[in-house]
C-alpha cells in the first residue's frame, strides 16, 4: 500500500479556544433538546396539525417524525467522522464547497436567530401571563429585552451552566405539560363538542402533506448539539447520539400530545380549537386555573430554554466562520476564563432582541411576531438541512466511503426537504403566509451575495470554510505523523 | 451508571471484537494516511461495516481521522496500551543538559518522559533523590509533573477518573473541581507548580519541555525539602532555558 507521506498535523486545532471535552452526554442533548423546545411544541403545534389535517394528524406526525430521523440519520454521517462547530455548515462545506456550504450556513444563522427571537417574544407573552400583566407590546418588548439580556449572560458564562439550566428548564416544563394534559384527560368530558368534525375530518393526501409540514416545523433546531464538537466529550460519539435521540424522544412527545389533543378537543366547542392554546382554554373553561398558570409557567421556561440554545448555537456557527476568515477574526476570539465564544454571542443580542422590539414597535402583535419570527427560521433550517443532506454522500464519495445506504438516505431526505420547502414556501400552510417568504428570501440575500462577492473578489478567504476541531500533533500516536514546522 | 445485564458475548459480536483489532493490526502497519477502503480490501471485510468499525474506533481515539479525514493513523491512546516497561533509554547528550542543570540549581533536579497519557521518572538527581518515583507516576493530580501532563489532556477525566482523586496529604486537591481550575492555571502559566499535596513537606515545579513540533515529551521537575511552598519556583526562568535545549534531544 502506497501512503501519502504528506501529511502534516498542525500543532493547535483551528477552533481551539473553546473548553475542550467537557460537557456530558446528558448536556450535549440539553442543547440539542432546549434548541427545539419540545414543551412549547407539544402544547401549540398539535392543536393547530388539528386543525388543517383532522384525522390525518396523528400519521402526519408519525411520518414528519420519521423524516426528521432521516435527516438527522445523514447528519450523524457527518458526526461521526467530524466534530465540528459550525454544525451542518461545517459539515454542508465537505460535501457542497465553500459557497453551497456559506448559503447553508447563512440559512442555518437565520433559522437560529429567527427561533431565538421568536422563543424571545413567546418567553415574554407566557411570563407577562403569570405574573397577571397584559401582553401589550410595550410589556412584551420590555420583558423580552430582559429575558435576552440574561440568556445572553449564561451563554457567555459558560456553556456548562446554560445547558444545565436549559436542561432544568425542559424537564420541569415537559413534565408541567403531561401533568396539565394527564389531569384535562381525567377530568369528566360530556359528548362530542362542535370541534369534533373538524378533529375527525377524513383524511386526505393533501392534509396528510400539510399535516407533515406543520408538523415537522416543531423538530427545528433538534440538531444544533452539532456545534458542540469541542466541548462534548466523545464528540465523535456524544453528538450523533444526541442528533438521533432528540427527535426520536421529542416525536414520542409530540405523538403523546397530540393524541391526548385529539381526545380532548374532540369534546370541546370549537371556538377552544381555534384559540391561540386550547389546552389553556380547557383548563381555564374546566376552572382549573391553577393548571394554566402552570401550563404558561412551563411554556415560558420552556421558550426561555430556546432562547438560551438558540443563541449557543448562533454564537458557534458565527465563531467557526470569524476562525476561517470569512467574517472579521475579533469574532472568533474567545473569552479568555469562560472559554466561549464571547464576542460572538454579544454580537448576537442586539439582533436577537432588537428585531422583535422594532418589529414591537412598529405596530405588529406580540404572537404575530412570535409565530412570523418561527416561520423564518423553519425555511432557513430546512434549507440548512436540505444542503447538508445533499452534501452528505458526496462527502462520503469523497473520502471515499460512500455506499449504497447513504447515497439514498441523502437524496431521500434532500428530496422531501425540498419538497417541504417548496410547499411551505408557496405559502399555502405556514403562519404569516406568504410575507415570510419574503421576509425569508430577504434575510437569505445578504448571506448569498457575500458568498458570491468572496468568490469573485477574495477567493482564498474561502479556502478555510469547514474548519473543524481537526487531529492536531498530539492527538495521534507520538511518531507517526510529522507535526507542521511552527 | 449502572451496570448493565450481563448476557456475555453475543451474534456477532466477537467477529466484531476481532475485525476492530485486525483494523487496528493494519492502521498499524500500513502507517499514516491509510483510507478506509485500502482497509476494507486488505482485511475483506464488507465496506459498510470497516467504516462503521473505523467511526467506532475513532470515536474511542484508538485512531485518529487525518485532516482531509479520508486517511487514518494510531490515535494518542493506542500508546496506553504498550505501558512503559524496562529502564527509559535517555541519550547522553539529554543526560548531559539535566547534569549541567544540577551545577546550576541548589535543589533536586529530576527528568520525567511521557507518554501521551503516562508518565515516568526517567533522570532523577543522585544527590536531592526523589522521595517516592512510584507515587509521582501514580498520582498524577498531586504532583506538578503529573499536573502538568493532565493539563496536556484534552479531557483529563479520561486519564484519571474523578474517582481517583486520592488524598495523599492533607493539601491535595481531591475534586474535580478544583484540579480543573488549577489546570486551567498551568496552561496558562505554562508550567506547574504545587507543595506539600505529595509530600508534607516538599515543594515541587515542572518545566514542559516540548519536541519542535510542540508536543510535550518530558518535563524538568525541581523539588525543594523545606517550608517554603514557593521555593522551587525562583528557578523556572533557569530551568525553561534548559528545557529549550533539551527539546530537539528528547522529540
Amino acid at each position: 500500500m502506497a501512503r501519502s507521506t504528506d501529511v502534516r498535523l498542525p500543532v493547535r486545532s483551528p477552533v481551539a479556544g473553546l473548553r475542550r471535552r467537557r460537557l456530558s452526554f446528558l448536556e450535549v442533548l440539553a442543547q440539542s433538546v432546549s434548541a427545539l423546545a419540545p414543551s412549547a411544541a407539544m402544547v401549540v403545534v398539535p392543536s393547530i396539525v388539528l386543525v388543517r389535517s383532522g384525522s390525518a394528524t396523528l400519521p402526519a406526525f408519525v411520518a414528519a417524525t420519521a423524516l426528521v430521523l432521516l435527516v438527522g440519520w445523514c447528519l450523524t454521517q457527518f458526526g461521526r467522522r467530524m466534530a465540528a462547530v459550525g454544525g451542518t455548515y461545517s459539515y454542508t462545506a465537505k460535501g457542497l464547497g465553500p459557497v453551497g456550504a456559506l448559503v447553508g450556513g447563512w440559512a442555518l444563522l437565520v433559522g437560529y436567530a429567527a427561533v431565538a427571537m421568536s422563543a424571545l417574544v413567546g418567553s415574554a407573552i407566557y411570563l407577562a401571563g403569570l405574573l397577571g400583566l397584559d401582553p401589550s407590546p410595550p410589556v412584551v418588548a420590555g420583558l423580552g429585552t430582559g429575558l435576552g439580556v440574561l440568556a445572553t449572560l449564561f451563554a457567555i458564562r459558560g456553556i456548562q451552566l446554560s445547558a444545565r439550566i436549559a436542561l432544568a428548564l425542559e424537564v420541569v416544563s415537559i413534565a408541567l405539560v403531561l401533568v396539565v394534559l394527564g389531569v384535562l384527560l381525567l377530568a369528566p368530558r360530556g359528548a362530542p363538542g362542535t370541534a369534533a368534525p373538524v378533529v375527525d375530518a377524513p383524511v386526505h393526501w393533501g392534509t396528510v402533506a400539510v399535516g407533515v409540514v406543520l408538523g415537522v416545523t416543531a423538530f427545528m433546531g433538534f440538531e444544533s448539539a452539532a456545534t458542540l464538537g469541542v466541548e462534548a466529550r466523545k464528540p465523535l460519539v456524544a453528538v450523533p447520539r444526541a442528533v438521533l435521540w432528540t427527535p426520536a424522544v421529542a416525536g414520542v412527545l409530540f405523538f403523546a400530545a397530540a393524541a391526548a389533543q385529539v381526545v380532548l378537543l374532540r369534546a370541546a366547542p370549537l371556538d377552544v380549537l381555534t384559540s391561540q392554546v386550547p389546552v389553556a382554554e380547557l383548563a381555564d373553561r374546566d376552572g382549573l386555573g391553577l393548571l394554566r398558570r402552570l401550563l404558561d409557567l412551563g411554556i415560558a421556561a420552556s421558550f426561555f430554554a430556546c432562547v438560551t440554545g438558540s443563541t449557543n448555537a448562533l454564537g458557534r456557527v458565527l465563531f467557526s466562520m470569524a476562525r476561517e476568515g470569512v467574517l472579521p477574526a475579533w469574532l472568533g476570539r474567545t473569552h479568555p476564563r469562560f472559554e466561549t465564544p464571547h464576542r460572538a454571542l454579544a454580537l448576537v443580542l442586539p439582533a436577537v432582541v432588537g428585531v422583535p422590539v422594532v418589529a414591537l414597535a412598529l405596530g405588529a402583535g406580540p404572537r404575530a411576531v412570535l409565530t412570523g419570527a418561527l416561520t423564518v427560521s423553519a425555511f432557513g433550517y430546512v434549507l440548512a438541512y436540505v444542503l447538508a443532506c445533499l452534501a452528505m454522500p458526496l462527502f462520503l464519495r469523497r473520502i471515499g466511503e460512500l455506499t449504497a445506504v447513504p447515497l439514498v438516505g441523502g437524496l431521500l431526505a434532500a428530496g422531501a426537504g425540498v419538497l417541504g420547502l417548496a410547499a411551505a414556501m408557496a405559502g399555502a400552510s405556514l403562519w404569516g403566509g406568504q410575507a415570510m417568504t419574503v421576509v425569508f428570501l430577504a434575510a437569505l440575500l445578504p448571506g448569498v451575495a457575500w458568498a458570491l462577492w468572496l468568490r469573485w473578489r477574495a477567493p482564498e478567504r474561502l479556502r478555510a470554510v469547514g474548519v473543524y476541531d481537526q487531529a492536531t500533533a498530539s492527538s495521534v500516536l507520538p511518531g507517526t505523523v510529522p507535526a507542521e514546522p511552527v | 451508571m449502572t451496570p448493565g445485564i450481563d448476557r456475555g458475548l453475543t451474534g456477532r459480536q466477537p467477529k466484531a471484537v476481532q475485525s476492530a483489532l485486525a483494523i487496528l493490526e493494519v492502521v498499524a502497519r500500513a502507517g499514516a494516511g491509510v483510507t478506509a477502503k485500502e482497509v476494507a480490501e486488505e482485511l475483506a471485510l464488507p465496506p459498510a461495516t470497516t467504516y462503521r468499525l473505523l467511526n467506532l474506533l475513532v470515536g474511542e481515539d484508538y485512531l485518529v481521522r487525518l485532516p482531509d479525514l479520508h486517511g487514518f493513523a494510531l490515535g494518542r491512546k493506542v500508546a496506553g496500551l504498550t505501558g512503559v516497561s524496562g529502564p527509559v533509554p535517555l541519550s547522553t547528550a539529554a543526560r548531559e543538559v539535566v547534569a549541567e542543570l544540577r551545577g546550576r540549581v541548589r535543589a533536586g533536579v529530576h527528568l520525567v518522559l511521557y507518554t501521551p497519557t503516562t508518565l515516568r521518572c526517567a533522570d532523577v538527581d543522585p544527590d536531592h533523590p526523589l522521595q517516592a518515583p512510584e507515587l509521582v507516576e501514580r498520582h498524577l493530580h498531586a504532583s506538578s509533573a503529573g499536573k502538568l501532563l493532565l493539563a496536556e489532556q484534552p479531557d483529563w477525566q479520561e486519564s484519571l477518573h474523578p474517582s481517583r482523586l486520592h488524598r495523599v496529604t492533607a493539601r491535595t486537591v481531591v475534586r474535580a473541581a478544583e484540579l480543573d481550575d488549577e489546570l486551567r492555571e498551568i496552561r496558562r502559566r505554562g508550567c506547574a507548580a504545587q507543595s506539600g499535596q505529595l509530600h508534607e513537606d516538599v515543594a515541587c515545579v515542572a518545566v514542559p519541555v516540548r519536541s519542535p513540533a510542540g508536543v510535550l515529551v518530558a518535563a524538568v521537575l525541581v523539588s525543594v525539602r523545606g517550608p517554603d511552598p514557593v521555593a522551587p519556583v525562583a528557578y523556572v526562568e533557569v530551568v525553561e532555558e534548559f528545557a529549550r535545549r533539551l527539546g530537539p534531544l528528547l522529540g
